[in-house]
């Protein structure tokens, strides 16, 4: 059996805020293995990007951690040291690229002080910038001369260039048109097809659906189903997960209806049980993950294991 | 999500306010012994003691003697007493003159508003010590002419707080609201923008005091500010230069020692008054 | 970066078109003021001879000097004399305002741009390490240093500083420019002679720029593009300084120029603790001595310096922020 590329147990986060706390994340387990790219799906607001800021240790002082995230079996990135590790090893695609990027400076001085933070030539820019479809000829504008497009680019270009054997893609697609959108997805997919590892944080299940092996569904900072891609679009277990791929415009094109909880104020059991048509009583308790969804009423039987 | 959170109006002391009790305790004794002084410890100003001239501290002259002789702890209480009530009176001068300024300008707003600002734009541009010199040189130095420099400088803060809150205002539904309903310009001035403006301005003349605190004595340093009847904590700065070249250092030093740590407390209590008056600012100081 | 420059010219008229009715409303006041001054300026030229001086050759210094003319025609005429050079004669110093001005000016410069380069340097540096770890031991630090400072008077921390450094410890001298036994102004003695002055100076200016560079740098900290300058693994020196503190660094421009009169001020009260030759020293005298043509020009030079300093600072933001197009 080969060493997974991640694996994390119990991953939990929270944040203190006056007279409140945020539930971020909890108790996530997961492991995603060399040359997978796994898809981590949910509404805005669910703790998908904490999960990213967390495994790259970007939390800021008000947050608590617990639990452990493991990279290639040896190194700890919860309470481990960052140098070496970030960036390096774990890529992070931020979100909005807009805002991602330092508005003082080229493209081509990030790029080669990303280089040169990593102990590569500078010369290597052009050609890692080539490879995710940014013309090398525009890394000398600065970042407002840049369209949205190709400010996405340029942030994969930044995230790429230490060669990270886990890059951590967080909403990469938004705001970028279908043509595009396709680009990004296939530069992610051909990196795990040379045994990198991609997690693909999006909102966007048609995106997970193209390139994404496995699927994982985040609802109120838990994962609420967890299948292969194939399984879960051709049969979602979870009630949500149903109502996410009913909302896509090749279906239903019918939004969940209601809102996701606060996360500073949880209900004790399953947590979409209020915008839920199966929910019973039963569902005041929280389900476990046991199968594939965290569910007392799954839509499809689940082998649960003896 | 955080205006969700409770906020607590209440003052309650926390950690973080051991030092607003500091600076709370520090201006009562101060302004306590300010009031009393007269009754308890008399002072000539005139009285001369010159076989007891420049003694170090001791246990009869706290902060020593000077080099007529005189107790500086003494004096210095005196020379408070001068500068906070100079301070005071220059600081609400600065806002009534801002307060009038920055009043026409956002209830006029248009073509008034526009040159009452670039008289404001002027008057910053200015070095404010150099053009507090110039009119106190201009008008002789005397009691009006610090109360005038300081007032002539300082009242560019008040005039824009008054100015964009009132602007602010005009833009409030609840004004419109009251136009509406048919009330007139008085009372809309009276009943609604007043009791918005009045908290804001009373906070400003207070935090305008240490700054006219720091420019009367900065101006009796220079020997253009009080005359000697009217000894300030500056003028003792300036008499003690002379003993400080001698090595009796504590002549002035103790009196800038008193400048320091009571306006320190009047700045940091008015600072606690704005977050009370402004958690947003608290809020993003924690956070 | 020369195509950032295309605009500069225009970024200059519009500040001339600023700067312009400033000065001429400074001289307006200040004449005004100077006008309803009791100080009668033939008195004050005859000086003590005025007491025996007859009647008449009062009158003939008033009608020389056309005091009694209409105040707006005195106003013209000193503001022509202004323009052509002529900055009139001072009362208290019995000389030519100008000669008064250009013996002393260098020296001022010199005290403040020494000053204001220390203040900048440190500023930016304390305030980023601070920035760095906020609420650390040494934020909190530099921070409570900062209020005291700025509660006390510029000339205490220099009279407590000759107190410590020139008597008791003896290392700098307590003031003037030279030693007493100097026969010419030698590089090393008058380095000698600026130091103390120059550091009270930056020490009483520094605690403002500390602050606004230590908020903006903390709020900086906390952008979007830092946190993925983070996320790529560059170092920590990079991030603070790099990103961090070149974007912080842009509205901290801007204020240096608001905060330079401020600064003037402090000079003049410096040079006065430390006997400096500078403008200090001789605006206090006219003050003393109601010299109005020498405190009006020292006034309005310094706040056409300061206004020539706003504009500096305007080109430098445009240099620094490429999103800045002077010509858009």
């Amino acid at each position: 059996m080969t060493t997974p590329r991640l694996s994390t147990d119990g991953l939990t986060v929270r944040f203190r805020l006056r007279g409140a706390v945020v539930h971020a994340v909890t108790d996530l387990s997961l492991t995603v293995q060399p040359g997978e790219l796994l898809a981590v799906v949910g509404e805005s607001g669910c703790g998908k990007s904490v999960l990213a800021h967390t495994l790259l240790g970007l939390l800021p002082r008000n947050a608590t951690v617990s639990g452990r995230a493991v990279l290639d079996g040896n190194t700890e990135l919860l309470t481990g040291r960052v140098s070496g590790v970030r960036g390096r090893r774990v890529g992070l695609v931020p979100q909005s690229p807009a805002t991602a990027l330092n508005p003082v400076r080229t493209g081509r001085r990030l790029l080669e002080e990303t280089l040169r933070a990593h102990g590569r030539p500078r010369s290597d820019a052009d050609g890692i910038a080539a490879a995710v479809g940014f013309d090398p000829a525009d890394l000398d504008r600065y970042p407002h001369e840049l369209s949205g497009g190709m400010a996405q680019r340029l942030c994969t270009a930044l995230a790429l260039a230490p060669d990270p054997s886990l890059l951590i893609a967080d909403e990469p697609t938004t705001g970028l048109d279908r043509p595009l959108v396709d680009h990004t997805l296939d530069l992610l997919r051909r990196r795990c097809d040379t045994g990198n590892t991609v997690i693909l944080i999006t909102h966007d299940l048609t995106a997970a659906q193209r390139v994404a092996d496995r699927v994982a569904v985040m609802y109120a900072s838990r994962i609420v189903e967890e299948q292969p891609a194939d399984a879960l679009f051709a049969a979602p277990a979870h009630p949500y997960t149903a109502g996410l791929l009913d909302a896509l415009p090749d279906r239903a094109f019918r939004a969940v209806p209601g809102h996701p909880p606060m996360l500073t104020a949880l209900p004790a059991g399953c947590a979409f049980a209020p915008r839920c048509t199966r929910a019973t009583d039963a569902c005041a308790t929280m389900p476990d993950l046991s199968g594939t969804a965290r569910c007392h009423h799954p839509l499809v039987e689940q082998e649960v294991a003896a | 999500m955080l205006d969700a959170l409770p906020r607590r109006r209440v003052l309650r002391l926390r950690p973080g306010q051991t030092g607003t009790l500091v600076a709370a305790s520090v201006l009562a004794v101060a302004i306590l012994a300010c009031l009393l002084a007269p009754a308890l410890w008399p002072l000539d100003q005139s009285a001369v003691a010159l076989d007891q001239t420049r003694l170090p501290p001791s246990w009869a002259h706290p902060a020593g003697t000077d080099d007529l002789g005189r107790d500086v702890s003494l004096r210095a209480l005196y020379g408070l007493r001068v500068s906070l009530l100079v301070g005071a009176v220059a600081a609400l001068v600065a806002t009534v003159i801002g307060g009038i300024v920055g009043g026409i300008a956002g209830t006029l707003g248009g073509p008034v508003d526009r040159l009452l600002m670039r008289v404001v734009d002027t008057v910053a541009a200015l070095p404010h010590l150099l053009l507090g010199i110039f009119i106190v040189a201009m008008l002789r130095p005397s009691l009006g002419a610090v109360i005038a420099s300081i007032g002539v400088t300082h009242w560019l803060s008040t005039a824009r707080i008054v100015r964009s809150e009132l602007l602010s205002l005009r833009n409030r539904p609840f004004i419109d609201a009251a136009i509406s309903g048919g009330a007139g310009r008085r009372r809309i001035l009276t009943r609604h923008l007043l009791p918005h403006v009045l908290p804001r301005l009373a906070l400003a003349t207070t935090l305008m005091i240490p700054h006219a605190v720091w420019h009367e004595t900065a101006l009796s340093f220079l020997g253009l500010g009080l005359p000697p009847h009217l000894a300030s904590l500056g003028n003792m700065i300036n008499d003690g230069q002379g003993s400080l070249l001698t090595g009796a250092w504590w002549a002035s030093i103790a009196p800038g020692a008193v400048i320091v740590v009571v306006t320190l407390a009047i700045a940091a209590l008015a600072v606690r008054w704005r977050e009370y008056l402004d958690p947003r600012v608290r809020a993003e100081l924690q956070l | 970066m020369s195509r950032r420059f295309a605009g500069a010219g225009r970024v200059v008229r519009r500040r001339l078109l600023v700067a312009v009715p400033i000065l001429v409303l400074t001289s307006i006041g200040m004449f005004a003021l100077g006008a309803a001054s009791p100080i009668d300026p033939a008195k004050q030229y005859a000086g003590s001879a005025a007491f025996t001086a007859n009647p008449e050759v009062l009158a003939q210094i008033r009608a020389n000097w056309g005091v009694d003319d209409p105040l707006p025609v005195q106003y013209l005429r000193w503001i022509g004399n202004l323009l052509r050079g002529d900055l009139g004669w001072s009362t208290s110093r019995h000389e030519p305002v100008a000669s008064v001005i250009a013996a002393r000016a260098g020296w001022t410069l010199l005290v403040v741009s020494l000053a204001l380069a220390i203040v900048l340097l440190a500023s930016l540096l304390l305030g980023a390490l601070a920035a760095y770890r906020r609420n650390g031991i040494f934020d909190r630090t530099l921070r409570a240093a900062a209020y005291a400072v700025e509660a006390m008077p510029v000339f205490w921390i220099g009279l407590a500083s000759i107190a410590v450094f020139a008597l008791a410890l003896g290392w700098l001298p307590a003031g003037g420019l030279t030693d007493v036994t100097a026969s010419g102004t030698g590089f090393g003695d008058v380095a000698h002679h600026l130091v103390l002055p120059v550091l009270v100076l930056a020490i009483s200016q520094a605690p403002w720029f500390v602050l606004f560079v230590r908020d903006g740098v903390a709020d900086s900290l906390r952008d979007d593009h830092v946190l993925a300058a983070r996320a790529r693994g560059l170092p920590g020196r990079t991030i603070l300084f790099g990103h961090a503190l070149r974007t912080a660094l842009l509205p901290f421009l801007t204020l240096i120029g608001t905060h330079l009169p401020e600064l003037v001020g402090g000079a003049i009260l410096v040079e006065t603790v430390f006997s400096l030759p500078g403008l200090g020293g001789v605006t206090v005298q006219a003050a003393l001595g109601s010299d109005f043509p020498l405190l009006a020009a020292i006034t309005l030079l310094t706040t056409a310096a300061v206004l020539t300093a706003n504009l500096a600072t305007d080109l430098a933001y445009a240099a620094a922020d490429p999103r800045i197009r002077l010509d858009a």
